[in-house]
């Protein structure tokens, strides 16, 4: 166990590398240059614009800058934000930790309902319940986040039960910090929802098929044959076993998750990394960018390593091949 | 009163129209101590019907359309949940074709042996108990294996622990559908050579079905040959062995090389099994049987007892 | 199954379509795509409005419908209530509704100058807005079937050439292995370890920010194919591993085939019916991006239509409250992806020998 979690931690390292080398690149090909951009934005003092120069050296070429770039990342500096006028580092951190959370509660609601919905529909094959959850499914499959997140603005802004899009009260800075919580988390529930529910469908289908698959194995027939009621059967013999390939798409759709959580960020206001990159890009902001698709990276991979650890939990064929 | 007695089990796949009758009209007996063997190619109907026993083919798609299966002289198929788990291991336990398959993957294998222990014999759902049970089936340092999965052992070792698995709950009779099929030759005479030992010291019956003539002298007291979803013979081993009635038989027995008889050369049976539900007319066999009459595609023959104890679904056996 | 086997066995291609016909989901996708087509391909025609004319004392107008009188199809006049922000038809002063009349002027094919159009009333004052305008006045009814001419073509456009360019790539991959093998994987690698919108955005970038239709529509197509390629040659690679080994590549290779030839002529074709699957179901990721990035602003710009850009106009919630025909175009969008994946869907399981 101790050698795979090394192996996937050391695997992480080349991936970041190229992936920041490569966005690195991309951003040295944005027409007219960075630091004329810099130069030229009447907003930005000289004196910032050198002091940006002296740290990533901006007039060399676009490797020698990714040199200091990375120089300066791995110390966990990621310079300073013109737009913003305050630490970069300190506005990633900020927008990385709520897309986090974004993320992270809408795959835990999304599963939540999901799985007990596709065990439920698998284990009655072919009723109508079953019938009704593949029809809904595949709906959901196929509305886009963009539609899914106006449509839940509309019904904010209609019922007034939920705050139309950001991430704070305007009164925020007067609260108290138990009233903080309950603002913060008022405001988070309608993109989770939305962002869950686009989730939901697949996971809802790929569990279904996965239990159906487990249910007609060669196993699940012995444990029958030994005498084990029906509900020992499904739920411990065939659902364990049908946790594990949705352990491993879990890996997979988190790419998928990121960008639902990149269109839900910028229609419903939530300040995260997604809504970041677009500011960025919009303030002719480069280095921002190349930041805040970095960190998503980051937080892609590292979501897949979690998938990778708790899918060896699970299943003792990875974990012993070792 | 025999340990097993099937009267007439009719079972078919699907309804209506479209139902395909998978098993016809089967009747046999095991007696207590008794090893019988079901014979027969892929697709004949002989695993639905051991499968039966315990009641284990799903339905649907299949349905039981008729016939009794005397288990202790209790109807399998009229018994409600309770009673059928409790048989389940209790009275007839299984082992598979495929042990990779048939074992769970992501549990230890002491613990699904522990499993049968904890269902049927609680008092000794113990470490020592299920260390006696490898111990039995052969399994070299078994105090160092139970805590090992299934994926960590080789697929003779695996048929070994289904065996354990399968002797845990101390049932009367032990189904094996071909349990040797999916192993290497050498393993296969160790597993068959194991049964045969567990057989003679429990004193167990055995149902094991196999689509191999050869292994069945080794083994069986009576051998059942299946054809498309029928008994076609029904005889002790050593008689069928020596002299075989039904021409189906016959065939198989010359598709089988056998060590001591000199043959001319193996003989493949002519033409391919019919397809579920698209038998011949009169007798199923009747395309490809070398000895056939006109009148044996109208005429779908009876099982009928021709010498004591041998039963033949063919007029023409002389 | 209880029908007399018939005496030909079925080829493959047969077998295929008996498979789809009986799925009627997948042929109900296929058939609610191909009116979709067609109306984007004559959207000139079928729409009643060019997609800029607009009527500014028509704006958030609510959806025109015509109306049944027992001998023809009838459009009521619509009128602003006085000082009031809210649009009433007026009881009794209708027009009727006319087909092929004359109207706003169009290219048919973007090539036939043309004032046809398939209905209307032909009376600037009996406007017929099937869906409602936007905040220009625009009919966004018109303005979604001309949208429909960027967002279909984007999606068919885009996964012909990534998909072109991920199976020659993974072919090369699979079929020489080695150095070249690595290379192209690690690269394929690293593209799908960023999350596609960031990379969308990343490679926006390096375009000129504010740049014409025509130019957005072909660096739309340009982006979205460099990230989908990806994905198409990791799988393609995969079979290349195995079909080289079979024995139809050995004898070409044995008869002194070029690799080239080898790959695009035997290892290739083989991967086809996979191809043409995943093809069909990615389609809405591309349509999507272009959804994406012209919602963002950064895609196809005004005053040409996108189902992007007319979604941004449902941005504002109170709009969206007040209007929500402005979702109009969000509702193609979910007919066109729910109808590419029921036929996607159709095609995998026709093609699936197993099932």
């Amino acid at each position: 166990m101790g050698t795979f979690i090394l192996k996937r931690l050391l695997h992480m390292i080349p991936i970041l590398l190229g992936v920041s080398l490569l966005t690195f690149l991309l951003m040295s090909l944005t027409p007219g240059g960075y630091l004329q951009s810099l130069k030229q934005n009447p907003q930005i003092s000289p004196e910032t614009v050198e002091k940006l120069l002296a740290k990533f050296h901006l007039d060399k070429p676009w490797y020698v800058q990714y040199c200091y770039w990375l120089k300066n990342v791995a110390v966990g500096d990621f310079g300073y934000s013109v737009q913003y006028k305050i630490s970069a580092t300190d506005l990633i951190t900020a927008r990385l930790w709520n897309t986090f959370l974004l993320s992270f509660f809408a795959t835990v609601v999304a599963w939540f309902v999901a799985v007990p919905l596709g065990i439920w529909a698998a284990v009655n094959k072919d009723s109508l319940v079953d019938r009704a959850c593949s029809l809904i499914a595949f709906a959901g499959l196929s509305i886009p986040e963009i539609l899914l997140a106006l449509l839940a603005l509309m019904f904010a802004a209609a019922t007034g039960w939920f705050p139309i899009g950001g991430a704070q009260g305007s009164l925020y800075d007067l609260m108290t910090p138990t009233e903080r919580f309950w603002n913060r988390a008022h405001h988070l529930v309608l993109p989770v929802l939305v962002l869950a529910a686009s989730e939901l469908a697949g996971i809802m289908r790929q569990m279904r098929s996965n239990l159906l698959d487990t249910l007609r194995a060669e196993y699940v027939t012995a444990a029958r044959a030994k005498g084990l009621p029906e509900g020992w059967v499904i739920y411990k013999h065939a659902l364990r076993n049908a946790i594990n390939p949705l352990l491993t798409i879990f890996g997979y759709s988190l790419a998928h998750l990121l960008s639902g959580a990149f269109i839900v960020e910028n229609i419903m206001a939530w300040p995260g990394l997604g809504r970041l990159t677009i500011e960025a890009y919009s303030a002719k902001d480069s280095m921002l960018v190349v930041d805040s698709v970095v960190m998503a990276t980051a937080l892609l991979i590292v979501g897949n390593f979690v998938a990778d650890l708790m899918l060896a939990w699970s299943d003792p064929r990875i974990r012993l091949k070792e | 009163m025999p340990l097993l007695d099937i009267r007439n089990l009719q079972l078919e796949f699907g309804t209506g129209k479209d139902a395909l009758r998978a098993v016809d009209g089967v009747s046999f007996t095991i007696a207590e101590g008794e090893t019988l063997c079901l014979v027969g190619e892929s697709g004949c109907g002989k695993s639905v019907s051991a499968l039966s026993i315990a009641r284990l083919v799903p339905t649907p798609p299949a349905r039981y359309v008729g016939g009794e299966i005397l288990l202790n002289g209790r109807d399998v198929l009229k018994m409600d949940q309770r009673e059928l788990r409790s048989i389940r291991g209790g009275v007839v336990s299984y082992i598979f074709q495929e042990p990779s398959a048939s074992l769970n993957p992501v549990f230890r294998v002491g613990n699904q042996i522990k499993e049968s222990l904890k269902l049927h014999r609680p008092q000794f759902a113990t470490d020592e108990e299920v260390i006696r049970l490898l111990k039995l089936v052969g399994i070299p340092a078994p105090e160092s294996r139970i805590r090992d999965y299934p994926h960590q052992m080789s697929g003779g070792m695996q048929q070994r622990i289904m065996i354990a698995m399968a002797l845990a709950s101390e049932p009367k009779l032990l189904v094996a559908d071909e349990p040797t099929t999916a192993l290497d030759v050498t393993i296969q005479a160790q597993i068959l050579e194991l049964l045969r030992e567990l057989k003679q010291r429990l004193r167990m019956s055995i149902l094991l079905i196999t689509h191999n003539l050869g292994i069945v002298g080794d083994i069986a007291d009576r051998v059942a040959v299946m054809y498309a979803g029928q008994i076609v013979e029904l005889s002790p081993a050593r008689a069928l062995l020596q002299r075989p009635l039904h021409p189906y038989t016959q065939a198989l027995m010359n598709s089988v090389p056998q060590l001591g008889h000199e043959l001319d050369r193996l003989q493949a049976i002519p033409g391919n099994v019919p397809n579920l539900g698209q038998f011949p007319s009169g007798c199923r066999f009747h395309p490809r049987c070398p000895k056939a009459q006109s009148d044996c595609s109208q005429k779908a023959p009876e099982l009928v007892e021709v010498e004591p104890g041998r039963w033949v679904r063919c007029p023409y056996w002389k | 199954m209880s029908e007399p086997a018939p005496n030909l066995p079925l080829s493959p291609r047969q077998l295929f379509w008996r498979r789809l016909r009986a799925r009627r989901a997948a042929m109900a996708g296929g058939v609610i795509l191909a009116v979709l087509y067609l109306t984007s391909i004559l959207a000139g025609f079928v729409a009643p409005y060019h997609y800029e004319t607009d009527d500014r004392d028509r704006f958030f107008h609510p959806p025109i419908l015509p109306k049944f009188d027992g001998l023809r199809f009838v459009v009521p006049r619509w009128e602003q209530q006085a000082g009031q922000f809210k649009y009433a038809p007026v009881p009794g002063d209708v027009k009727p509704l006319h087909f092929f009349v004359k109207g706003d002027k169009y290219l048919l094919f973007a090539l036939i100058p043309c004032q046809t159009h398939l209905f209307g009333t032909g009376e600037k004052n009996y406007p017929i807005n099937l869906f409602g305008t936007d905040q220009f006045g625009r009919d966004v009814f018109s303005r979604i079937l001309y949208g429909s001419q960027i967002s279909l073509s984007i999606g068919l456009i885009g996964i012909t050439l990534s998909f072109t360019f991920g199976m020659l790539n993974g072919g090369i991959s699979g079929y020489f292995g080695g150095r070249i093998d690595t290379v192209i994987m690690r690269v394929c690698e690293l593209i799908m370890s960023i999350p596609s919108l960031y990379l969308i955005i990343a490679l926006r970038n390096t375009f000129p920010p504010n740049i014409s239709s025509t130019e957005a529509y072909a660096m739309i197509i340009v982006i979205l194919s460099f990230i989908g390629w990806a994905s198409m040659a990791r799988v393609v690679r995969g079979m290349a591993l195995s079909l080289r080994e079979r024995q139809f590549v050995l004898a070409a290779r044995a008869m002194g085939a070029t690799p080239w030839r080898i790959i695009t002529r035997h290892i290739l074709p083989s991967t086809f019916s996979y191809v043409i699957v995943a093809a069909t179901l990615s389609v809405p990721y591309y349509i999507l991006g272009e959804v994406v990035l012209s919602y963002l602003a950064v895609g196809i710009q005004e005053p040409q239509a996108s189902w992007g850009n007319m979604l941004t106009a449902a941005q504002n919630s109170e709009h969206l409250r007040s209007y929500p025909w402005l979702l109009a175009p969000g509702a193609a969008i979910f007919v066109t992806v729910l109808a590419f994946n029921f036929l996607g869907d159709g095609l995998r399981d026709a093609a699936d020998a197993k099932s």
